[in-house]
């Protein structure tokens, strides 16, 4: 295993622990950032295909394993987003910011519509409160997760060339 | 064969895709039962071994505050514990002294021991217990092995006891077994003797115990046993040594013989004796 690797298992872990203990701090309205996702979409934007559709199979097996609702429920959906992801690596096609925030939005309404689309099929679910879930929650999350990705880049595009 | 191979290899992305989409739809579909076995086995075989390695890990972390809290929690009990042993101490010492009580034929009055004579060998002490308690002076004060010595001056709530072993003190005792009567006397205030006379039969071992002379300690008290016996310079006496059966040195819960009547007389005389100085 290369550097790499051990960096990105090591986000990962530090994304379940924060995920897990400060994240049901900061929640706003029960509207939480999806710190694991978010981490699945820089990985396979940088990694690519094979390590977006592995990496996010084994991480929403976990999930699954972890509350075991309908198993395999995550494993598909964090499989067709790092699949999603992984087709604009960086070493194929450059992003401006703008860009990366508008996929990280459809990557979270993606899983998320994913996941709800199984619970319909398994449980029987009415399909149009689909819309409204994501609108109403899937979104605001995705904006959430996005302000908290955000932070890094305005600390180092904003916040820094200030202080220089 | 070969050529399924080489498909998978040239599309490996979508093959990829493919599989593990697959297995998650393979895992969807499968009914509760299979769910549950599949969540088992994979907990079991994936979830505990990395809970079980995190836990590993946690503990050594945790294994300096863990140190800390045992070491406090065992200063802590060594405290309990030692606190513990000195009330039983305490409990046997004073079942010990309730025996003494129910046994005993005066009316004796409890008194605890505040402090001792700073001298290396203690020759008296004060107890808790003064003219408030009816305490008189000249009254004896016994402990749970013997006598111990009598109060020579009162307080409203202490006493002075000068203890048996004070050279001063001249107590008159007698071999409990041959009667023969004796004072105890020292030359060097550690070695108390009673001067008897040759042919008289003491052996050592035999107790010694108060002859209940001078009006101060009643008959009988138990003062020590005979430690050995030595010639006197004068031929016609012997000296017979005596182990106390008290330890002066750790004296805590005594009692005052309370001897009113026998003192009431004596006491009168004192007065009047005083009454004589002062004029």
């Amino acid at each position: 295993m290369t550097n790499k690797t051990f960096k990105w298992i090591g986000w990962f872990l530090l994304c379940i622990v924060l995920q897990s203990t400060v994240i049901p701090h900061i929640s706003i309205f029960s509207i939480k950032p999806d710190l694991l996702l978010l981490a699945l979409f820089l990985m396979s934007t940088k990694a690519g295909v094979m390590a977006g559709v592995y990496v996010g199979f084994f991480l929403g097996l976990g999930q699954d394993l972890f509350s075991p609702e309908i198993l395999g429920q995550n494993a598909l959906a964090k499989t067709v987003v790092g699949f999603f992801a992984g087709l604009f690596n960086e070493r194929v096609m450059r992003m401006d910011p703008v860009t990366q925030a508008a996929l990280l939005i459809v990557v979270f309404l993606m899983n998320d519509a994913l996941i709800m689309a199984v619970q319909i099929v398994k449980t029987g679910g009415e399909a149009h409160i689909v819309l409204g879930e994501l609108l109403m929650v899937t979104l605001p999350r995705a904006i959430y997760s996005l302000l908290l990705a955000m932070l890094p880049f305005v600390w180092e595009n904003v916040i820094q060339p200030v202080r220089r | 064969m070969r050529w399924i191979i080489e498909i998978i290899i040239a599309h490996r992305n979508i093959s990829s895709l493919l599989l593990t989409v697959s297995l998650s739809l393979a895992m969807i579909s499968a009914g509760p039962e299979a769910q549950s076995k599949v969540i088992r086995y994979l907990n079991f075989s994936l979830y505990y071994p990395a809970f079980a390695t995190v836990s590993q890990i946690t503990r050594f972390g945790n294994v300096y505050s863990e140190n800390t809290r045992l070491k406090h929690e065992l200063a802590q009990t060594n405290a309990r514990l030692h606190q513990i042993e000195d009330q039983s101490i305490e409990n046997r010492r004073l079942r010990g002294l309730l025996g003494v009580i129910e046994d005993s034929p005066y009316e004796l009055v409890p008194v605890r021991v505040v402090a001792y004579d700073p001298s290396h060998l203690s020759k008296s002490i004060v107890v808790s217990g003064g003219k408030n308690h009816d305490i008189v002076p000249f009254m004896p004060l016994v402990a749970e092995h013997g006598a111990v010595g009598k109060v020579i001056q009162v307080m409203s709530n202490i006493s002075l006891v000068q203890l048996l072993r004070d050279p001063f003190s001249r107590t008159s005792v007698m071999c409990r077994r041959t009667r023969a009567v004796g004072i105890m006397e020292t030359e060097n205030s550690r070695d108390f003797f009673i001067r008897m006379r040759s042919h008289e039969d003491v052996h050592t071992a035999d107790t010694i115990v108060t002859a209940g002379l001078g009006g101060i300690y009643p008959k009988g008290l138990l003062v020590g046993t005979v430690s050995k016996i030595s010639d006197d310079k004068n031929s016609l006496f012997k000296r017979v040594y005596i182990n106390f059966t008290v330890d002066f040195g750790k004296l805590e819960e005594l009692f005052v013989i309370r001897l009113a009547p026998q003192w009431s007389a004596f006491r009168d005389e004192l007065d009047s004796l005083k009454i004589k100085h002062d004029k």
